[in-house]
């Protein structure tokens, strides 16, 4: 048995992000006590329509957002009960709906920092509706076995150390969020554990407070003792004590108070709890309420310590009465587990799991990338540049000074060759479009191919076939027109022997300059000197110069054409700004410029 | 509850068209005569000079000078700013308001009950008040509603004014109450209401407003900041840390209390108050109070350490707490231990010993992280849920050694006879 949370309460967390985190933590108490779910609903209108995810044992729940309490009740009738969870600004409007909805009976306020009016405006429509508000800034409501509204209780091992799974004799009424789960352990520590444990919040003047649930306890046949963690400052603990010096009671009261060192402490200093704060003329102090407690007939150690001991006391006395029976022990092993994740699995070395990616390159983890191993900020502290994070990339090897500038060169003369070549050209259409940035350079990159800056690739491969085979320039030759046909890398549109290609040039020189072995190169200068013999155009081009060099600085085959992806990816994107920044229209071909090849107008025939 | 100075608190009386003398609040004496010739009622008229801080007993501390012409009240503003507080704080705004010839001084309050309000009226007012506090009338005033006209006439006959002064009064205690609902307050009280005697007007020549400082979002002309409300203003490590919960997610709270050699470093607006007793049952002296709470993030908590650790003389720490719901132990421990290496690193912590006592998510790897001080050379001592909450304070106090987590039931039994002992001392 319980007080106003049990196996029948349905809920709808009226939040956002703080109410499905509530949810969460009570679809792991649900799941101890083999419970059906209590959430059913979130109300948030930011949200509506959506859908949040709650775990539940092993599967995942998913729990639909509404607009308003109503709409929310419309499809889950059996809702009796709300949990705010919004902001104090809009906390009033929140509670007001949910009290305004006949289905529910009870709402409770998390929420913290809510206007005292706005309080003891919304406690006015419950009492008047028959309802129970609780809170604000009020933890929650557990009832041991059955029901838990709000995080109350804490983590799940809690839970289970806290024999949360199975009633016990003893109801809890506190103020502070934190010593209800203090009380709640004392209780399973000393005592067979609690009933209901209820926050009320530390507001002076609380929706419900120790009164409201002290008649509810009462009337709990389960019940037989209540404790209360009162503190200085306003009357529901002196409400309390008259209530239960009013008439013979059948439970046990117990109390302990906060704020004796009010006594000591300079005049005027107060803390704790917003309705912690004392009369002016003592009522309200720690003192005052402990002794109207005491004379009410309730126990009420003198210290905190001192209150499991005294709980002892208390469960004995009912044990020796034969009120209560002492409850069976639970084994661990018999109560439903918290399924772990793969990773808390993993970490406990009991689950294997296949990896789905490999990588050999980078590792993000830590506190900063890892390049190939290198953190990222020390490559660049010590001088490193974009050229060696390429060579970590994609070789797994930290080039030299001497390389790194080559490879610049090479990114450097590769970056643009302005608006007419096929990449350029389409990123501009893509752009003129509307199309967004990263998809219009995409398309332009697409045109990189056989035709168009692909090459690299393929002239690198061959070179390397025939250094590796130590073909002659002849043998090479007559090799790849009977197998492959044009030799990739050899040959321009435009440029010949009388018209060089200046990057080329440029790029051949700078490398020669700096004495390397470059058994790629050498060889690829020699075929240029046996075809360009046999035709003017057939020159090493701009593919194949970078393709023998990078092959002869270690670059895999797969990683060439790369090179030429990355540096043109400069120039397309500067092309999508240029035509971004120029505000150009969409663009569409003169029929001039296209010739209509295609059949003249006819009659279409009926169709049979 | 927040407190309002007289100034602001008179401004909203203002608002709510009740009469209030002609008032200036200044921070120089240059500012006191730019005022003067703004507002010529200053030249004209007698003066009251007061310091215009949070402060008790302003009257014995010379803070408060009456019945002055302009050139007295000048030099009064100018001995009273900048006159030491105590503690490094010093009087830095002055209000000067008119004086305001009367022959009848009256009461009237309004303060926030359970239930709504209750509006509480006498015919005799000023310091007789408290020595008459049975001729108060009182009109109750349920949340939602508004007292009627009947109500307040019948209110201001039972606190026996006479026909023409009742309605006056009645009037007057209206406009008292819309000020009251409408502003979120929750105590105002004017003492002493006055008839001034060239027009028989009824003027509140002081005013104690407090206000509901979670209702400021509805306030955008609440441009005031609100005052410290325990006799003295806020200090800069107070200031420091007020500054970091407003930003946060949860809260932090430091106070300093002046002479202790206790700090508290708890966890909880509830276990904090709890260890601040066990402190003073045991006849310790805390040297501040403390308390995080709703899962801040472990800066706040570094923060609000260091502000701990940078307290004199202390012998100790608590770093006590219950069993947490949600704050989690461990990451809100990474931010007390990062607090405590930094204050080690500056020389401070010598010699004192840290107790802690914590439960909650994440547990053990917080009070793990916690004993692990123990090897960079820090007093500390470490227990978990299975010792009772206060327990530590008793331990430190008494300077007891026990072997860290050991099994709690004997303990919890001396606690209790000590728990019994210092009630027995108390009475």
């Amino acid at each position: 048995m319980s007080i106003i949370a049990d196996r029948d309460t349905r809920v709808v967390i009226q939040g956002g992000p703080a109410g499905v985190n509530a949810a969460r933590r009570m679809a792991e108490f649900c799941h101890l006590a083999k419970a059906p779910l209590t959430v059913q609903a979130f109300v948030f209108p930011p949200d509506a329509g959506k859908i949040n995810e709650v775990p539940y044992g092993s599967e995942i729940v998913s729990i639909p957002v509404y607009k308003s309490v109503a709409e929310a009740i419309a499809d889950h009738p059996d809702i009796n009960t709300s949990l705010v969870y919004v902001g104090p600004d809009r906390a009033f409007g929140a509670a007001r709906e949910a009290l305004n909805v006949d289905a529910i009976r009870l709402v409770s306020m998390i929420t913290e920092g809510v206007p005292e009016k706005d309080t003891k405006l919304l406690s006015r429509v419950a009492r008047e509706k028959g309802k129970i508000f609780n809170g604000p800034s009020a933890i929650g409501i557990i009832s041991a076995g059955e029901c838990r509204l709000g995080v109350i209780g804490g983590a799940f091992d809690n839970l289970v150390l806290s024999k949360l799974y199975r009633p016990g004799s003893f109801g809890v009424i506190t103020k502070s969020g934190g010593l209800s789960n203090e009380i709640i352990w004392i209780c399973s520590q000393f005592a067979d554990g609690i009933t209901t444990a209820i926050g009320i919040g530390g507001d002076a003047y609380p929706g419900s407070d120790y009164v409201t649930y002290l008649e509810m306890f009462e009337q709990d046949p389960k019940t037989h003792a209540v404790v209360i963690v009162g503190e200085m400052g306003g009357d529901l603990e002196e409400r309390a004590a008259d209530w239960y010096a009013a008439k013979k009671r059948r439970i046990k009261l117990m109390a302990v108070i906060s704020g004796f060192c009010q006594e000591v402490l300079p005049k005027g200093m107060k803390f704790g709890h917003a309705g912690a704060k004392e009369g002016m003329k003592g009522e309200g102090s720690a003192r005052h309420k402990a002794d109207r407690l005491r004379e009410a007939g309730a126990i009420v150690p003198s210290t905190f310590g001192g209150l499991g001991p005294a709980i002892k006391e208390v469960y004995q006395e009912l044990l020796a009465k034969g009120v209560v029976k002492e409850a069976p022990a639970v084994e661990p092993e018999a109560l439903p587990k918290l399924p772990k994740t793969i990773e808390e699995s993993r970490k406990s070395g009991e689950v294997f799991v296949e990896p789905l990616v490999k990588t050999t390159i980078s590792d993000d983890r830590g506190e900063e990338p890892l390049y190939y191993g290198y953190p990222a900020s020390e490559l660049i502290n010590q001088g490193y540049q974009i050229p060696h994070v390429i060579g970590l990339l994609w070789n797994k090897k930290l080039i030299s000074p001497q390389e790194a500038e080559i490879v610049k060169r090479i990114i450097m003369l590769s970056a643009d060759h302005g608006p007419a070549v096929s990449g350029a050209l389409t990123t501009i259409i893509a752009a003129c479009a509307g199309i967004s940035m990263s998809q219009a350079v995409a398309a332009g990159l697409i045109m990189i191919g056989p035709r168009f800056g692909g090459a690299v690739t393929d002239a690198g491969k061959w070179f390397k076939y025939a250094v590796e085979n130590k073909l002659s320039v002849d043998e090479f030759l007559s090799y790849m027109k009977s197998n492959v046909g044009p030799v990739p890398g050899i040959g321009h549109r435009v440029k010949s022997v009388k018209n060089p290609d200046k990057r080329v040039k440029e790029l051949v020189n700078y490398v020669k300059s700096q004495k390397l072995f470059m058994p790629h190169l050498d060889f690829a200068l020699e075929v240029e000197k046996v075809t360009t013999a046999k035709k003017d155009t057939l020159i090493l081009n701009v593919d194949g110069t970078i393709a023998a060099i990078l092959v002869d600085l270690g670059f895999s085959v797969e990683s060439l054409n790369g090179f030429f992806i990355l540096a043109r990816t400069i120039g397309l994107v500067g092309h999508w700004i240029d035509q971004k920044q120029q505000g150009s229209r969409l663009m569409r071909l003169f029929d001039y410029l296209i010739n209509y090849a295609a059949p003249k107008k006819k009659e279409v025939p009926p169709l049979k | 509850m927040a407190k309002v100075l007289e100034g602001p608190g008179m401004g909203l009386l203002k608002k709510w068209g009740m009469t209030v003398p002609g008032y200036v609040v200044v921070t120089s004496t240059d500012h006191f005569e730019q005022a003067s010739s703004a507002a010529k009622w200053l030249k004209d008229s007698r003066l009251v000079v007061k310091a215009h801080e949070a402060i008790g007993s302003r009257m014995k501390l010379g803070l408060v000078k009456v019945n002055l012409d302009w050139p007295a009240a000048k030099q009064a503003v100018k001995e009273m700013l900048g006159k030491a507080l105590g503690g490094g704080m010093t009087v830095s705004q002055v209000i000067v308001s008119e004086m305001i010839p009367h022959k009848e001084e009256y009461y009237i309050s309004v303060k926030s009950t359970r239930e709504g309000a209750e509006l509480l009226l006498a015919n005799v007012g000023g310091i007789e008040i408290e020595s008459n506090w049975d001729r108060i009338q009182k009109l109750p005033v349920p949340i939602g509603e508004t007292p009627s006209k009947e109500s307040l006439a019948d209110l201001a006959k039972r606190a026996g004014f006479g026909k023409d002064l009742a309605s006056k009064m009645a009037e007057f205690a209206a406009k008292l109450y819309q000020c009251y609902d409408h502003e979120d307050a929750q105590y105002l009280e004017i003492n002493p209401l006055v008839l001034r005697s060239n027009d028989q007007e009824l003027v509140a020549l002081d005013a104690v407003t407090l206000l509901d400082a979670d209702a400021r979002f509805r306030h955008p002309d609440w441009v005031f900041s609100f005052a410290a409300e325990f006799g003295r203003p806020y200090s800069e490590h107070e200031r420091a840390v007020m500054e970091v919960d407003s930003k946060i997610k949860g809260s932090v709270k430091f106070i300093e209390i002046p002479g202790g050699d206790t700090a508290l470093l708890p966890a909880g607006g509830g276990a904090s108050v709890f260890y601040t007793d066990a402190v003073v049952a045991l006849g310790g002296k805390p040297a501040n109070y403390a308390e995080y709470s709703g899962d801040p993030p472990d800066w706040a908590v570094e923060v609000l350490t260091e502000k701990v650790c940078s307290l004199p003389n202390l012998k100790r720490i608590i770093v006590g707490g219950a069993i947490a719901n949600f704050t989690n132990v461990k990451k809100t421990f990474a931010g007390i231990i990062a607090g405590f290496r930094k204050a080690k690193a500056e020389g401070k912590l010598n010699g004192v010993e840290i107790w802690v006592r914590r439960g909650g998510p994440f547990e053990k790897e917080g009070l793990a992280a916690m004993k692990a001080l123990e090897a960079e050379g820090f007093l500390i001592h470490v227990f978990d849920r299975n010792t009772p909450l206060t327990d530590i304070v008793d331990m430190s106090l008494k300077k007891e050694s026990m072997a860290d987590g050991s099994s709690s039931h004997k303990k919890t039994a001396t606690m209790t006879l000590r728990g019994a002992k210092a009630g027995e001392a108390r009475q």
